[in-house]
């Protein structure tokens, strides 16, 4: 059964269409990939799904109820996070509180609840020796594992990363690949935008292509490497 | 959770029982000061919960106060309540208030919420001058002409009711650094997106503390309304009471819990040492020292004073 169904979602912003009709489900546990090229409505669809942007039509579904123009506070406390493409902090207060604001409003927690999960999250990350540092000290490696722990602190089930992993380098990458593998060994659910396609093909369960705004593929991460629209999408006509 | 009082909490609850005694010490004229400086330590303070701990730069916190002057007044005269009552009472009628106009203006951003918050207190001005032309079955407001309340008997009430509200105000904003609370809105005030996004209920938590000073600028507008027994639309609106309040919570440290102390202490007592040796040059003189403090010091008098600093190394 799927835990999250995205319904003939379309967005204009004036005359340009940032998303036409898209459609995909993602099922609970599995790791969606959204890839696409610059501008395919990548970051628009994630904004659509976490009530930061409403759509122009279409729905938003969790769990069988839809959740179509509630704020994004409610959206979250309903069970899905994101991270933000350019890793967003609070900066004047420290790494810890980050996470704890997360943990208090993303779930309820009591504050010592929160406390304790905050520390538990920053651990997982890697991040336990900066967690009493003011947050406008890390580096982008460091925010975009706090902005991780961040959201896995609020408790969602589902999880969209906004180009997690954008401005890592290799080694970087691994790694947070590897988190992102204990994350959903943890029982969440992701949904990934990525340009990195080594960081796709070993993670990914199923991979949805948008371009110009189009849903033009879906599938296993390798068939759909080998589509013919998708490889013209990336690289041109001379290469379809 | 970690509540034990810092070393400037002490001195702050010392400080407060010394107050507390003071009016047995002293005669009536440090009284009366010390009172005034409650009075806008109360103000500023609550203006620096809404500005220094949410982000909201509001321009028309004179609102409530001028509600709570003319609340408590009519309070007092029309139904005949005692002044503490009327007081308390006004300062509820002030929060009703303040959740009608908060809930549209406080989803304005940044400078549009401080724009549309000043022209919000110039309009309620406007309003409160034409009240009984408009509706003369329920006069409120004299016009222009005001309205004179009851001479109180004593001085000593005022004293302990602005002490109240001051440390009310500041017990609040150091209850806001270590509750979940206070965490929201430190968040709200940082980023509101990303507290959005995170669970937070920007609208909802901001709107709690806007209604919550309402309420404490409204009965310290009814308790100095009172104290003058005269108050007049031109004045209880007045946007000169918006900006020392903002001024004194700048001067004094925004964000931090005793900076609107410090801030109000210290323009007060400047403005009647140099208000009674320079009678005409004190605003000047008080305009460079504002000037130089914002230069020089930019986190505030409690900056210099290293009192409640607004980065909290370390602080879970």
């Amino acid at each position: 059964m799927s835990l999250l169904d995205v319904r003939g979602v379309t967005k204009r912003f004036g005359s340009l269409v940032a998303l036409n009709d898209v459609e995909f489900s993602v099922v609970e546990h599995e790791v969606l990939a959204i890839i696409g090229p610059n501008g395919a409505g990548k970051s628009t669809l994630f904004n659509v799904i976490a009530g930061l942007e409403p759509p122009t039509d279409g729905d938003v579904v969790f769990r069988g109820r839809p959740i179509t123009g509630l704020p994004p506070h409610a959206v979250c406390r309903l069970g899905i996070a994101k991270t933000f493409q350019i890793p967003q902090l609070f900066p004047r207060l420290s790494v810890a509180e980050n996470v704890l604001v997360a943990a208090l409003y993303g779930h309820g927690a009591s504050l010592a609840d929160a406390r304790r999960q905050s520390q538990e999250w920053l651990a997982f990350v890697g991040l336990a020796g900066k967690a009493s540092v003011s947050a406008e000290t890390l580096s982008v490696a460091e925010r975009r594992r706090a902005d991780l722990a961040r959201v896995l602190a609020t408790g969602a089930p589902v999880i969209l990363l906004d180009e997690n992993m954008a401005g890592l380098n290799q080694t970087e990458v691994e790694t947070a690949v590897a988190l992102l593998r204990r994350v959903r060994e943890r029982g969440r659910t992701l949904v990934v935008t990525e340009h990195i396609m080594r960081a796709i093909l070993g993670l990914a369960d199923r991979v949805v292509v948008l371009n110009y705004g189009e849903k033009i593929a879906e599938g296993r991460p390798a068939d759909v490497m080998r589509d013919a629209a998708v490889v013209k999408a990336y690289l041109g006509e001379a290469h379809g | 959770m970690g509540a034990r009082p810092t070393g400037a909490e002490w001195l702050a609850l010392a400080a407060l029982a010394a107050l507390l005694l003071l009016p047995l010490a002293v005669g009536a004229y440090p009284i009366r000061v010390a009172t005034v400086i409650f009075m806008w330590a109360a103000l500023a303070g609550a203006w620096n919960l809404m500005a220094g701990y949410a982000g909201s730069v509001d321009l028309g916190p004179v609102v409530h106060y001028g509600v709570g002057a003319f609340a408590t007044a009519a309070l007092m005269l029309k139904a005949g309540l005692p002044f503490l009552p009327s007081a308390a009472l006004a300062g509820v009628v002030a929060m009703a208030i303040a959740y009608a106009l908060g809930t549209p203006t406080l989803r304005l951003r940044g400078a549009y919420f401080a724009i549309g918050t000043l022209a919000l207190a110039e309009s309620a001005k406007q309003l409160a001058l034409a009240w009984d032309r408009l509706v003369p079955w329920f006069p409120l407001t004299g016009g222009s002409a005001g309205v004179s309340l009851p001479l109180a008997a004593g001085y000593g009430v005022f004293y302990y009711v602005m002490l109240a509200l001051m440390a009310g105000v500041t017990g609040g904003a150091l209850w806001l650094r270590r509750s979940k609370f206070g965490y929201g809105l430190r968040a709200v005030g940082e980023n509101d997106r990303l507290a959005e996004a995170s669970g937070v209920d920007i609208h909802g938590l901001r709107r709690r503390l806007y209604v919550a000073s309402a309420f404490v600028i409204a009965v310290t507008g009814g308790t100095a309304g009172y104290w003058l027994s005269y108050i007049n639309a031109t004045e209880s609106f007045s946007a000169s009471i918006t900006f020392q309040m903002v001024v004194m919570a700048l001067l004094g440290g925004l964000g931090t819990p005793f900076g609107p102390v410090l801030g109000a202490a210290f323009l007060t007592l400047v403005s009647e040492v140099l208000g009674t040796r320079l009678v005409y040059y004190y605003l000047i003189v008080i305009g460079v020292i504002i000037v130089a403090v914002s230069l020089f010091a930019p986190a505030g008098l409690a900056g210099l004073f290293r009192l409640g600093p607004r980065r909290v190394q370390g602080a879970t």
